[in-house]
């Protein structure tokens, strides 16, 4: 029952955030979460086999009601907002979901089922998303909107874990297509949460492109309604025949496009422009990890060819979102690119198979969502306490706040340098290809998109620090006060990933050796600032080959040409069709 | 027991290599060149001068980086995985990095621009060359690629890439443009003095250690081939920084990425038909 309370307690919550001052809204929040919390270690700790649960009957009306409520008010808003894409993916979206009502299927099972990936979901929903809304609370208060307003965005933010907890746990396709629309709806509110300009044209773009993920559902649903009798995911994978595909890869294009692949890739970016804990919390670490997620779901199901297919367009997006990311100067779309380029790397590892790929992907969802949480709050810290968006306008921030330098670059590392998660899962990642090469040839470009997007990934990520790290022989430090919302989030997160390095000795991801090395060969440093002090060495200033000019350090960028840019967005629509007409033939 | 002394020994045997290649670059030029112990008279040197440091950072940054280097000499020595190795260099790679960034330098800036740059040369080059070994061993533990018989021929493509790498790690031409002394005055290296310079010159002869003990594994079991190959590719490596001028980074990471990774490449899809 513990998933069901997790379904509905974050509603009731957000109910009673919405009425009360700062001072017990920010008591209640943060007693809230650490409930979510303990719950869902609790459900994950005692988890054994999976659990089904029906719902009664007259819950289907109301889905049904809520859908086309959901689908009206879309098209509504491409009518008063004027963009027709909106209107015209809303409306396709009503004709189809009356076919799908019209149609009646014969196999039932059960709405609700939460097996072993359901309760790793949580984990990352109700943990990560809970310290997300924390820290939430102090940004929203820097922000000019009315105190309703400002309860109304934690209130918003506990209504999507309820969601999100719903959409993990469902088994039934219908349910989970308008669990899906409402991430979607959700999406468009917060992303147009400050009501300018660009944030309403990028929520209007978010919310189109969103829309085709829905239409592929229900083309989904309808074929397998006709083809399967069936709408529950358990029984379509079960019944799965190879020779007839075309629901799974419906359902795989729906997670390309909550993942951002290119060529859907805009959406996200476009999302950077809302408040930061938006951007944690949907657009990094929770709901695009519904991409990998169905991808989990429907692996069983995927055939030789889907499985290849999908593969190699996701580690291509890995490599190109990479290799985009080089040319941005905006903080926050660096690291939207690079979610976008783990992401694909998650869906094509899911689609691999193999338990070892899979165990790799759940990996890479759990140690993403915190390390990329950890940089979207420096983000935050960044635009709030110092003003800034952009990297290059970033100059010496270790004089200023040696702490947050802290936690960027340990951000970076941990996405890219062992011991930590992510470079585990990139490790095991190749691990798991290398043993499918034999199988088929094709996996050796599928492998070396991976070698050259996380080398990609590391010059990017590092590339960040020239503007961070340079400190002045005599700098007069001017200490900037950061909240105590801001840090301590951090922290957690930062404690969550020395956790991760020895859950992941524990599990015997590596060997003992393999994770304790490089453990102290980082801790040594930050021991070796704290101790060795140099006091027997002479201070000099840099030799600047004898020019006494003031010297202003800058970060270069990549130039992307335009034709670079459309062939990436090309090739990745061909592998689309590649894989659909694939299938059909 | 052999293993413990070899991994303690290897900054030593390291520097005897790097002295031995000072001598044959220079009789390559018709010099006399130093003597075989110079770059250990050099290090006694670096110990008695004043120690200067820019900021603690950086010097305690650049120390790590020998340490993490030494550590993935010793990896390799104990036959541990090959793949984890090439990301633990990786992480040594970027303690110096970070040091070059450190500092308010302009040199030390563009230094550890291009050595971020280099990375993408060689980086999947190096982890081809582990799935490589991985297909025709079925382990990446470099113990058991040593127990093997030789695989040089079905990865002879994968070789000659690596033979591009070389250069790239160990700043000979033409691919030295990470280092570059007369134009970026030794990049990454420039604010280091002294004691602390030892350490990075240290690491300069870890790098020797690490590169030749990556390619013996082409050799497989076979001691004499492996001496042998060692010292063929030695002299070519010598032999083309003799004999070629340093080209430009863009120049550099074009050259590399695009015959290294279509070697590597046709080399795994052969693999796998085969």
């Amino acid at each position: 029952m513990t998933q069901i309370l997790l379904i509905l307690a974050p509603i009731f919550f957000a109910l009673i955030v919405l009425g009360t001052n700062v001072s017990v809204r920010n008591i209640f929040t943060i007693v809230f979460v650490t409930l979510l919390a303990v719950v869902s270690l609790m459900n994950f700790i005692s988890f054994d086999i999976p659990i089904e649960i029906s719902t009664p009957h007259y819950f289907h009306s109301i889905f049904v009601f809520l859908d086309f409520l959901l689908l009206m008010y879309f098209f509504w808003q491409g009518v008063v907002k004027k963009n027709s894409y909106v209107s015209l993916f809303a409306l396709i979206q009503i004709i189809l979901y009356a076919v799908v009502l019209i149609l009646t299927p014969s196999l039932m099972s059960s709405d609700i089922l939460v097996d072993k990936v359901s309760s790793i979901m949580y984990l990352v929903i109700n943990i990560i998303g809970g310290i997300i809304i924390i820290y939430a609370l102090k940004y929203i208060e820097s922000e000019d909107f009315t105190r309703f307003k400002k309860n109304a965005f934690i209130a918003l933010l506990f209504l999507f874990l309820s969601v999100m907890n719903f959409i993990v746990s469902t088994n039934n396709i219908e349910v989970f297509f308008l669990l899906f629309e409402l991430t979607t709806l959700f999406s468009y509110i917060l992303i147009a949460y400050r009501k300018d300009e660009t944030s309403l044209l990028n929520a209007l773009q978010a919310l189109w492109m969103n829309q085709i993920g829905g239409v592929a559902i229900l083309l989904a649903l309808i074929v397998s309604i006709t083809q399967y009798e069936t709408v529950y995911f358990d029984i379509l994978i079960k019944n799965i025949d190879t020779a007839y595909l075309l629901p799974i890869v419906l359902l795989v294009i729906a997670a390309f496009v909550k993942g951002a692949s290119i060529p859907f890739d805009k959406w996200l970016l476009g999302a950077m422009v809302a408040p930061t804990p938006v951007s944690a919390i949907l657009h990094s670490a929770t709901m695009v990890k519904i991409a990998p997620y169905l991808m989990l779901k429907l692996a069983p199901a995927m055939s030789g060819f889907v499985s290849v297919t999908v593969t190699l367009i996701g580690t291509f997006v890995f490599f190109t979102a990479s290799l985009l990311a080089l040319s941005k100067d905006y903080f926050k779309e660096i690291l939207g690119l690079s979610t976008i380029a783990l992401l694909a790397l998650m869906m094509s590892l899911a689609a691999v198979g193999t338990p070892e790929a899979i165990e790799a992907c759940l990996v890479l969802i759990v140690f993403h969502a915190i390390s990329k949480a950890l940089l979207f709050f420096q983000a935050g810290i960044l635009e709030k306490s110092f003003h800034l968006k952009y990297v290059n306008d970033i100059n010496g921030l270790i004089n200023h706040s040696p702490l947050v330098v802290f936690f960027i670059l340990i951000g970076f590392a941990s996405l890219t340098l062992p011991p930590f998660g992510v470079f585990i899962a990139k490790f095991m990642a190749i691990e798991s290809l290398s043993n499918e090469i034999v199988k088929n040839p094709l996996y050796a470009f599928a492998l070396v998109f991976i070698a050259l997007g996380s080398v990609f990934l590391t010059l990017l990520y590092f590339k960040v620090v020239t503007k961070l790290f340079a400190k002045d022989v005599d700098a007069k430090a001017r200490h900037v006060e950061i909240s105590a919302y801001y840090t301590v989030p951090s922290a957690i997160l930062v404690i969550f990933l020395v956790l991760g390095i020895y859950i992941s000795f524990d599990l015997n991801l590596l060997s003992g050796a393999e994770i304790i090395v490089p453990v102290i060969l980082i801790a040594v440093v930050p021991l070796l600032f704290a101790t060795l002090l140099f006091k027997n060495a002479h201070r000099v200033k840099e030799y600047n080959c004898g020019e006494k000019d003031e010297i202003k350090l800058s970060m270069y960028y990549f130039h992307m040409p335009k034709y670079i840019q459309k062939a990436i967005i090309i090739t990745a629509i061909l592998g689309m069709w590649i894989l659909v007409i694939g299938v059909l033939i | 027991m052999i293993e413990m002394l070899l991994i303690f020994l290897a900054p030593i045997i390291g520097g005897f290599v790097y002295g031995f290649e000072r001598i044959v670059r220079a009789r390559m030029q018709n010099r006399q060149g130093p003597p075989l112990l110079q770059p250990f008279y050099d290090m006694l040197k670096l110990i008695d001068k004043q120690a200067f440091i820019v900021n603690p950072y950086h010097s305690i940054l650049g120390i790590m980086h020998f340490f993490t280097l030494w550590v993935v000499v010793a990896f390799i020595i104990l036959g541990q995985n090959l793949l984890y190795v090439i990301f633990l260099h990786l992480l040594s790679t970027i303690f110096l990095i970070l040091a070059g960034f450190s500092v308010k330098s302009i040199y030390s800036h563009i230094g550890s621009n291009r050595e971020l740059l280099a990375m993408i040369a060689y980086e999947p080059i190096l982890i081809m060359l582990a799935v490589a070994f991985f297909m025709i061993n079925g382990s990446f533990d470099i113990s058991a690629i040593r127990e093997n018989p030789s695989s040089i021929f079905p990865l002879i493509l994968l070789f000659l890439a690596f033979l591009m790498v070389i250069p790239i790690k160990l700043k000979k031409s033409p691919f030295d443009a990470t280092e570059a002394h007369q134009e970026i005055v030794g990049g990454v290296e420039v604010e280091f003095s002294g004691v602390f310079f030892e350490f990075l010159y240290m690491a300069k002869w870890l790098e020797y250690f690490f590169v030749y003990s990556l390619l013996v594994l082409f050799a497989g079991n076979n001691l004499i081939f492996a001496i042998v190959l060692a010292l063929f590719t030695f002299l070519v490596v010598n032999l083309v920084d003799n004999a070629t001028a340093r080209i430009k980074m863009n120049h550099l990471i074009k050259i590399v990425v695009t015959i290294g990774l279509t070697l590597g490449m046709l080399n795994l899809i052969g693999l796998a038909y085969v």
